[in-house]
């Protein structure tokens, strides 16, 4: 038990930081609580692209991979600190998470070669790719999903809908979840297939968010033809894959969380002054317990990295997606109430840092719901990690 | 950064928790609140673990956990964790004899407000212990502004009722003596790392109460199905192990901090995150324990209620959640 990291690992640290000095452009600096949310902004601007190709072409996009998938083979320990620099700085890697973080791991894991060989494009950003799960009957029960494939020879026809899907406006690929045998019990039909966006028969219509930013779409399938290479693992074994895949989003996301909660907690400090309520006890106390519940978090994070290296299952990382989310909006909330009467400004000239609390409080509504809500975390850590029946 | 105990820590862990399975079930605790002689035979294993005082503050943690999961009663936790560092700080000849378990000891530090800054308070207040020690610590503010210590044989004391009978406190007066000077901030420094060892055992104390709260939870049936496959049950489970769960990490992390003698700032925020997480986590693991268990949870013939003590009288010993939490409040201001 120490708290340092190994002299080989901070000179990792100090290898990064020079990187990022040298080429992180300033748009990557903006400290923003949530990259991409602003309305009115291109959901994927081109610094961002560019940039994600400038960290690909250095080893620098998913340091633990190999070079030719935008890494150096790095250690888990040293991505563990690559994600605590480029977090505790703001910087983000890419504006569309679902390739590098979802799809690519993957199609590394489950796919066939050829379909291995569409990764590094995923996680160098060149190809955008979305994740078509949700559908409007489908969303925590997944496994609901109705979007129907048809098996013929060589192909599938695909027929259904998926909604809520993030960056669907913007992508070349689609991994789409969908329903080839409606005839066993519904875990046991669902395979995955990879299926182009300009495929004839998408249409695909965009949603824009609560915080009035583009960001999601329905998608429509009519009679969509898919190539039967196209299926990814076996056929009517997709089941197995949406664990997986949801378990390599959740997996470094609590650094992220981390983050943002303690640059939350430096902004109300800050704000705090601005407004002239630094002495008042109640909102000193208010800050300083989201202090304590942010720094008991990290700890855990910590912790759950630990065993996770020593290759013990680590459930934590359901805590953390739960507690980051929740208490990420609590702050959120709080830095409206300290604001009283002016927490809905949202005014250039009148409001806080442009609305920021407000705005966050509202995006930061996507991590309790998305990626399995806060409720069906407790219904995981309650089932899997303290072995309660199912009801 | 590590998380992993060594094979000596993990031992030194089984350890604790066979031994004090063995003698420390709730019937000594429940024979204790009658006569403090019941708790004897515990302490004769006990002080075998002294020397864990004078060590690595992460040993001590992991030694407390477990006396906090049986609310172990007698003088290891004052002995170890608040006197022992006393009498090191004034380099007392008798700092050896404390650590081989010779001698017992607490700490009077406390004034008339409950919490433990030093103060020039007549009389010193939560005094743990203060009937079945041999020595008393007294640490006052000298004129000077610094602090003093005063070693007090059996002084006089007075028993002061609480709902936790495991740790009996005490009222003890200042007295006349030889006034050892000792600097402020050292004394500060053993108050935070006694402050850790208690968040560690208040860690172990809501660990008891969820372990015996989910047990009872797989194993009561109401209609016709065990109770913890209700979703209103199992989400106040998850809810509490959440809780434990950085609360322990919050306790090792700032036992580290502490060990690896980090800058000052740092370590006091880990101090106070570290007690406030386990206030947290101890008061969500006994009121939720109580509703899981229903009727039977609120009987005195079911053990539950006496964990429940412990957890809220460590919870307001060495600083409140609330008063840790405006104290990091402070730093968190007065940080540029
Ligand atoms: C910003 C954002 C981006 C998204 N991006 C994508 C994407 O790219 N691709 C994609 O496929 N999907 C995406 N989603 C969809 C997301 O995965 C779903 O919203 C989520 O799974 C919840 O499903 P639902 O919206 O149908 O809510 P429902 O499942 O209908 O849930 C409604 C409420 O009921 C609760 N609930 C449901 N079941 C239970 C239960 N068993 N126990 C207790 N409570 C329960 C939920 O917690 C929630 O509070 C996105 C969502 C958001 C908000």
């Amino acid at each position: 038990m120490h708290l340092a990291w190994e002299p080989e690992d901070e000179a990792f640290r100090s290898e990064l930081i020079a990187f990022l000095d040298e080429h992180a452009p300033s748009e990557t600096r903006a400290q923003r609580d949530f990259a991409g949310e602003d309305a009115g902004e291109d959901l994927i601007p081109k610094w961002a692209r560019d940039w994600q190709a400038t960290l690909f072409d250095h080893g620098w996009m998913i340091p633990g991979y190999p070079p030719e998938l935008g890494g150096r083979n790095c250690t888990p320990v040293q991505t563990l600190v690559y994600l605590e620099e480029m977090t505790s700085r703001g910087i983000p890697r890419s504006l569309h998470f679902p390739g590098y973080a979802i799809v690519a791991p993957s199609l590394l894991e489950f796919g066939n070669e050829d379909q291995k060989l569409l990764a590094p494009a995923a996680i160098r950003g060149d190809t955008i790719w979305c994740i078509g799960m949700s559908e409007p009957n489908a969303g925590s029960d997944l496994a609901a999903l109705s979007t129907r494939a048809d098996v013929h020879d060589d192909h599938f026809v695909v027929n259904g809908q998926k909604v809520w899907t993030s960056y669907a406006t913007h992508s070349q690929m689609c991994c789409c979840y969908v329903r080839t045998n409606p005839d066993v019990a519904k875990h046991k039909g669902i395979s995955l297939l990879i299926v182009p966006m300009d495929t004839p028969g998408i249409e695909v219509r965009p949603l824009r968010h609560i915080s009035g930013s583009d960001g999601f779409a329905e998608v429509f399938f009519t009679d969509v033809v898919v190539p039967r290479e196209n299926l990814v693992g076996g056929l009517d074994d997709g089941w197995r894959l949406t664990q997986g895949s949801l378990a390599h989003e959740r997996a470094g996301l609590w650094v992220e969380g981390v983050a943002r909660l303690e640059q939350s907690i430096d902004g109300l400090v800050e704000l705090a002054k601005r407004r002239g309520v630094a002495a008042d006890p109640i909102v000193r106390r208010r800050i300083a317990e989201g202090y304590q519940r942010a720094a008991s978090l990290s700890a855990l994070g910590y912790k759950g990295f630990t065993s996770f290296a020593q290759g013990t299952s680590a459930p934590e990382h359901s805590y953390m997606k739960m507690a980051t989310s929740e208490l990420g909006k609590a702050l959120y909330e709080l830095g409206m109430e300290i604001q009283g009467p002016y927490g809905p400004v949202t005014d250039v000239d009148r409001g806080e840092e442009h609305g920021r609390w407000v705005n966050s409080f509202f995006v930061s509504f996507a991590n309790t719901i998305a990626g399995g809500s806060s409720e069906i975390q407790r219904n995981i850590i309650a089932q899997r990690v303290l072995k309660l029946p199912r009801g | 950064m590590d998380f992993a105990f060594s094979s000596d820590q993990d031992l030194l862990r089984e350890t604790a928790r066979n031994l004090l399975a063995r003698e420390c079930t709730p019937s000594v605790l429940r024979g204790h609140r009658d006569d403090p002689a019941a708790a004897a035979p515990l302490w004769n294993h006990l002080r075998d673990f002294s020397a864990l005082g004078a060590g690595p503050t992460v040993d001590l943690c992991v030694f407390a956990e477990e006396t906090g999961y049986v609310a172990a009663p007698g003088p290891f936790f004052a002995t170890t964790a608040l006197f022992q560092p006393v009498l090191g700080a004034i380099g007392s000849g008798l700092a050896d004899r404390a650590s081989t378990g010779e001698i017992t000891g607490t700490v009077a530090l406390a004034g008339a407000d409950g919490f433990w800054t030093i103060n020039k308070d007549r009389v010193k207040t939560f005094v743990l212990d203060a009937d079945t020690v041999d020595v008393v610590a007294l640490v006052e503010m000298s004129d000077g502004g610094g602090a003093s210590v005063t070693l007090l044989e059996h002084p006089s004391a007075r028993r002061v009722e609480t709902i936790d009978s495991s740790r009996p406190v005490f009222e003890v007066d200042v007295t006349a003596g030889e006034r050892i000077p000792v600097d402020a901030d050292v004394v500060d420094a053993l108050v935070a790392r006694a402050t850790v060892v208690l968040a560690a055992e208040m860690v172990g104390t809501a660990r008891r109460l969820f372990d015996m709260s989910l047990q009872y939870a797989k194993d009561r049936r109401q209609f016709g199905v065990p109770i913890g496959s209700f979703q209103a049950i199992q989400h106040k489970l998850a809810d509490m192990s959440l809780d434990l769960e950085r609360a322990w990490s919050a306790v090792y992390y700032a036992a580290m901090a502490l060990d690896a003698d980090e800058p000052t700032a740092y370590r006091q925020r880990a101090v106070h995150v570290a007690k406030a997480a386990a206030g947290e986590a101890a008061k969500r693991a006994a009121k939720d324990g109580i509703q899981i268990h229903g009727g039977i949870g609120y009987t005195w013939e079911h053990d539950l209620h006496l964990f429940i003590r412990r957890a809220y009288a460590s919870e307001a010993l060495l600083g409140t959640t609330g008063w840790h939490h405006d104290r990091l409040g402070d730093l968190l201001f007065a940080k540029r």
